[in-house]
């Protein structure tokens, strides 16, 4: 097991939006979490990076047992350091271009020499197409290519796991593919990661695993055909049923 | 009739005054930035009391005359150093510099000023680009330095030009503690002289090409910031 979590608790004020959430990926596991708006997906994710600091619960990562209530700031800059994370507004740096961008990680999250840092950054948009906006800054690019930079700077650290928080729902219909693709391409690689969405062609296509989470909880969890077709949680049903009739 | 041989040859003299006039707007700038800077620092932490403390501070040198509070200094500065001294530290209340009391005043009124643009300048930033940094592995300090604070001081330039500004005009009311820059030379030339219009007008336009200057420095400083980040 690559990354666990148990028990995981989070509560805002008096309200409890993580209540005990046991949560694993494996290496190499592509696993995409859906559910209805304000189920806590995101408040899970920001949690595995600590981007929350949870109320309680312990997590596993690699070799280190970590108390989710009481991290101890190596074990914070450790699973970041492993991690990384795609949001959904991009959070690109508006004052570094998109090589600069791509770069900003290796330099001072990894401590690499900036010039080989930067051929790196140059190289990955070179294979992503996006060589003539090198030195773009963010506010010059469209949506969908500064997502796919977020998503270039997340895999530049080759990270174990990569958390994508509804990476496609900011951006204009037409631009959804060319993220989608470069996740696909990822999932293909072997690359283990975690991916909220509401894409449920990209989860029933790329998936190895389901999680339907509501209401603070895992409902169920499991391959993508058992989830989509042959749901064992009435919840899980209905959620499935309200989708089909929007779309 | 306005006597224009009198303004030229009043000019050289005020001008003269200059130099202490930048001091004291540059002097007040230094340590209200300082200030500031723990100010923000303090309330953005939410430090118990003192944040709270600074925030009552700040309103209250917002909320009043510069002048006043030049008097507040003046007269408050000797009083607060005797009680110090009456406590055993080792100051001198006696023989105050005017100039020191100007750098306090002003250094003050520039930390409230100050303390309040840093503070937009900040949420200005959206703190998603906070967490992206540290989420490829920064430390918090890095996220800071390299994304928070270049972003934050393009946001600052515009405020910190106008507070300098109007710190370069307000240092003519320190004639009002004895000390004689632009303003009080203007002052004291009118009165030898009998002749008024023509030494402000003197003044008038020494302010003009100074606080024209420093707007025009800063802009370029400005322009710099800023085309390192959005679009043109
Ligand atoms: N910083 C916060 N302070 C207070 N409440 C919060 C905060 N962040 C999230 N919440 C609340 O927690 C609940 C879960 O939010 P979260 O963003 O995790 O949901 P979500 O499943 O990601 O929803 P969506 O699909 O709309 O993105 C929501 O009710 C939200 O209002
Ligand atoms: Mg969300």
């Amino acid at each position: 097991m690559l990354l666990s979590v148990k028990k995981l608790e989070k509560r805002f004020g008096k309200r409890t939006v993580l209540k005990g959430v046991d949560f694993s990926v494996d290496q190499g596991e592509v696993v995409v979490i859906i559910g209805p708006s304000g189920s806590g997906k995101t408040t899970l994710l920001r949690n595995l990076n600590f981007l929350e600091n949870a109320d309680a619960g312990t997590m596993n990562f690699k070799d280190r047992q970590i108390d989710l209530a009481h991290p101890k700031k190596d074990d914070v800059h450790f699973v970041r350091r492993h991690s990384a994370m795609v949001f959904q507004n991009y959070n690109l740096f508006k004052n570094k271009t998109a090589q600069e961008n791509i770069a900003e990680g290796l330099i001072y999250g990894q401590g690499m020499d900036k010039r080989q840092a930067l051929t790196i950054a140059s190289d990955e948009l070179k294979s992503l197409g996006l060589a003539a906006q090198a030195n773009h800054y963010p506010s010059q690019l469209s949506g969908g290519q500064q997502q796919r930079i977020g998503i270039a700077r997340a895999t530049v650290l080759k990270p174990d796991v990569i958390l994508f928080d509804e990476p496609t729902s900011a951006l204009d219909p037409e631009l959804v593919g060319t993220v989608l693709d470069d996740m696909r391409r990822l999932a293909q690689a072997g690359q283990t990661m975690v991916v909220v969405t509401h894409q449920m062609s990209f989860a029933k296509n790329v998936a190895s695993r389901i999680v339907f989470f509501d209401d603070g909880q895992i409902v169920e969890s499991g391959s993508p055909d058992q989830v989509f077709n042959h749901p064992r949680e009435e919840r899980t049903r209905q959620f499935l049923g309200a989708l089909a009739e929007n779309y | 009739m306005f006597d224009l041989n009198f303004a030229k040859e009043a000019f050289p003299q005020i001008v003269l005054a200059v130099p202490l006039t930048l001091l004291i707007a540059f002097i007040a700038t230094l340590i209200g930035l300082v200030l500031a800077i723990g100010v923000v620092i303090a309330r953005e932490k939410q430090v118990p009391v003192l944040a709270q403390f600074l925030a009552t501070l700040v309103s209250f040198i917002r909320g009043t005359p510069i002048l006043v509070q030049l008097y507040v200094v003046y007269y408050g500065l000797p009083q607060l150093l005797t009680s110090l001294q009456a406590a055993g530290w080792h100051v001198d209340p006696n023989g105050l510099p005017a100039i020191v009391i100007a750098f306090s005043a002003y250094g003050l009124n520039a930390m409230a000023n100050l303390s309040e643009s840093i503070r937009s300048a900040y949420h200005a930033v959206d703190p998603g680009q906070y967490e992206a940094a540290i989420s490829v592995g920064m430390k918090p300090a890095t996220a800071m330095v390299q994304i928070v604070v270049p972003q934050l001081i393009a946001n600052l330039i515009p405020n910190f030009t106008n507070i300098f500004l109007d710190l370069i005009k307000d240092t003519a009311l320190v004639y009002n503690i004895g000390l004689v820059e632009v303003m009080g030379k203007a002052n004291i030339i009118s009165s030898e002289g009998f002749k008024y219009l023509e030494t402000y007008t003197d003044a008038l336009i020494i302010y003009i090409v100074v606080c024209w200057v420093f707007a025009f420095v800063l802009r370029q400083f400005e322009r710099h910031y800023r085309y390192a980040q959005v679009s043109h």
